[in-house]
């Protein structure tokens, strides 16, 4: 199931809150990049007792502008998902309260799991070589670090 | 004539002395009641706060103090540091900070072919190796379109029981050493020690297994295997049940244990706690009977609960898994046929475009892989869902207003393994 990124909120709750649905467990949410100059993807997958299967939910991200509505209204648990997502793709969730990066430390600038990050073996030799890593210095006040410099 | 006692508020005596001793120790002075306190108090550079969660946490009134548990902390299960605000002995909030174990395991699993993706996941949560390979060998095996063959099938069911065993075991070890309890622990690495040698029999690891492939498994099982098994199934029972000895009925453990860290079935589905723990809150949700995987349509068991949701429940539940499990081993020994542990696949696999996902049911809940594949030989995306991370996100909900050493019996009962939730 493939929808446009801020219809997340109404599909997901109308997915969970039907009664002939009842997709009442989140199993899992993943962002996916599809490459520069493609898309991003948020990937929920649920989970419910009147369907033989795992429903995968295809949410749909601009790359350029990175915004999604948060879904911790709907579940608590996908905090920690989005936190996730954020730190490792750098989706902004609008609306969650704790966006902040959860495995990388407080002032890491990049977001390591995009295509274009990569891997320092691989960096030197492929035909990217020398391409700075995607660094969006809005997400965190760094003014401060800027100065001290 | 005589002069007037004088008489100071004994607070005020106390505060200057604080701030006397805050100074000589070269502390920064006691942030102001309300107010943002800063990083500097749990030992790190000072910035402004990124969130609204992050002001709230270390915002301070009168009488609350930060406080880290960890990152080297013995009861936090690995490295993961707790900011615990404390009101005295009191815990008013706390947050967790990870990263100290992070990897990148998703990423170099994506530079990685698909059958050195196995060796990657083991690290991952290593008290559960065997199924952290599980789940990845059934997503590829999708993306592939080939099945294992049915022995394959039956030997993984079987080493994912017996990893289940010494996990649980260890369960009941460590939730006894973090209280304070140091023979079960004990009894519990015997226990383990068991079951790893007969893992070792059958993969040629001790820890992480590397045993699962692709449309099979690494190595078939012998007679010998079988009666080695046999000799340890007739004696298994033996430490857990001193372990059971040593805490079920043990008062003080359930004094401390019962009523404690109460997660209520909708909570726990809330915030996306699952196997063992969301079962003792009453939900019977197990992936293996929810969405049937491998060989476990064919055997017979029942999804147990608790009532609970305390860290008590926690406990009984993992027990009674365990035994659970052992069962589960009989059955599969008994039915397990003959034939080939391994299907036909290529040295380097190219799987055809396409996306697949995988849950299989870890001893810590839901574990999941999303794997995408672009036609190459290493997968395009690949995602996991490490239960012990997201269980993590309870352990702020039900420790304010506890003692501080009630945390690491709330911690334990989760069973959090770092590798799986620093991945």
């Amino acid at each position: 199931m493939t929808i446009e990124g801020d219809q997340n909120v109404p599909v997901l709750w109308r997915l969970r809150d039907d009664a002939e649905l009842g997709f009442w467990f989140l199993a899992d949410a993943a962002a996916v990049d599809y490459g520069v100059g493609e898309h991003l993807e948020v990937v929920y997958h649920l989970y419910s007792d009147r369907h033989p299967s795992w429903l995968r939910v295809r949410a749909r991200v601009d790359r350029s502008n990175p915004h999604l509505p948060t879904i911790t209204g709907l579940w608590e648990g996908a905090t920690f998902h989005e936190r996730e997502m954020y730190d490792m793709m750098g989706i902004v969730f609008d609306g969650n309260r704790d966006l902040r990066r959860i495995f990388m430390s407080p002032d890491y600038r990049s977001f390591p799991q995009r295509k274009d990050f990569l891997l320092p073996d691989d960096a030197s030799d492929s035909p990217a070589a020398g391409v700075n890593p995607l660094e969006r210095p809005e997400t965190w006040d760094l003014a401060r670090l800027e100065g001290e410099r | 004539m005589t002069t007037e006692p004088q008489i100071r508020d004994p607070l005020e005596i106390e505060r200057s002395e604080e701030a006397r001793l805050r100074t000589a120790a070269g502390l920064p002075p006691v942030a102001r009641s309300g107010e943002f306190a800063g990083f500097e108090s749990v030992g790190l550079p000072d910035r402004p706060p990124q969130t609204d969660r992050e002001r709230e946490v270390y915002t301070l009134d009168e009488g609350e103090m930060l406080v880290n548990m960890g990152p080297q902390h013995p009861a936090t299960h690995g490295v993961m540091r707790l900011v615990i605000k404390v009101r005295g002995e009191i815990v008013v909030d706390i947050d967790p900070v990870l990263g100290y174990l992070h990897r990148g395991i998703e990423k170099l699993c994506e530079n990685a072919t698909y059958t050195t993706v196995m060796t990657y996941v083991d690290p991952m949560d290593y008290l559960s190796a065997m199924h952290n390979e599980h789940a990845p060998a059934i997503a590829f095996e999708k993306l592939y379109g080939i099945k294992a063959p049915r022995r394959a099938e039956y030997i993984r069911a079987l080493v994912v029981e017996l990893n289940r065993v010494f996990s649980h075991g260890l369960m009941m070890g460590f939730q006894a050493l973090d209280m304070g309890g140091l023979t079960p622990i004990l009894m519990s690495f015997i226990n383990r020690d068991e079951v790893v040698d007969l893992l070792s029999a059958i993969s040629g690891q001790r820890m992480l297994f590397n045993f699962f492939r692709v449309g099979g498994v690494n190595f078939d099982v012998n007679d010998e295997f079988i009666s080695r098994l046999s000799t340890w199934r007739a004696g298994v029972l033996k430490n857990v049940e001193m372990n059971e000895r040593i805490l079920t009925d043990n008062e003080i453990f359930r004094g401390r244990t019962i009523g404690m860290g109460v997660l209520s079935g909708k909570e726990a589905i809330s915030l996306g706690v699952t196997g063992p723990s969301l079962r003792a809150s009453g939900v019977p949700f197990d992936v293996r009977k929810a969405h049937p995987y491998c060989i476990y349509p064919e055997l017979e068991f029942d999804v147990i609960t608790q009532p609970g949701g305390d860290v008590y429940s926690r406990y009984l539940q993992r027990v009674a898994e365990l035994k659970q499990s052992i069962h589960l081993i009989d059955q599969i020994v008994d039915k397990m046929p003959h034939g080939p542990v391994q299907a036909q696949v290529p040295g380097i696999i190219r799987p055809r475009p396409g996306r697949a996902y995988a849950a299989v049911e870890s001893p810590r809940g839901l574990y999941s892989v999303y794997a995408i594949s672009d036609g190459g030989p290493n997968p395009y995306r690949f995602r996991m869902r490490d239960p012990s991370f997201i269980s993590l996100q309870a352990i702020p909900k039900l420790m304010p207003g506890r003692l501080i050493a009630d945390t690491m019996a709330v911690m334990a009962s989760f069973d959090p393994v770092m590798g799986g939730v620093d991945k």
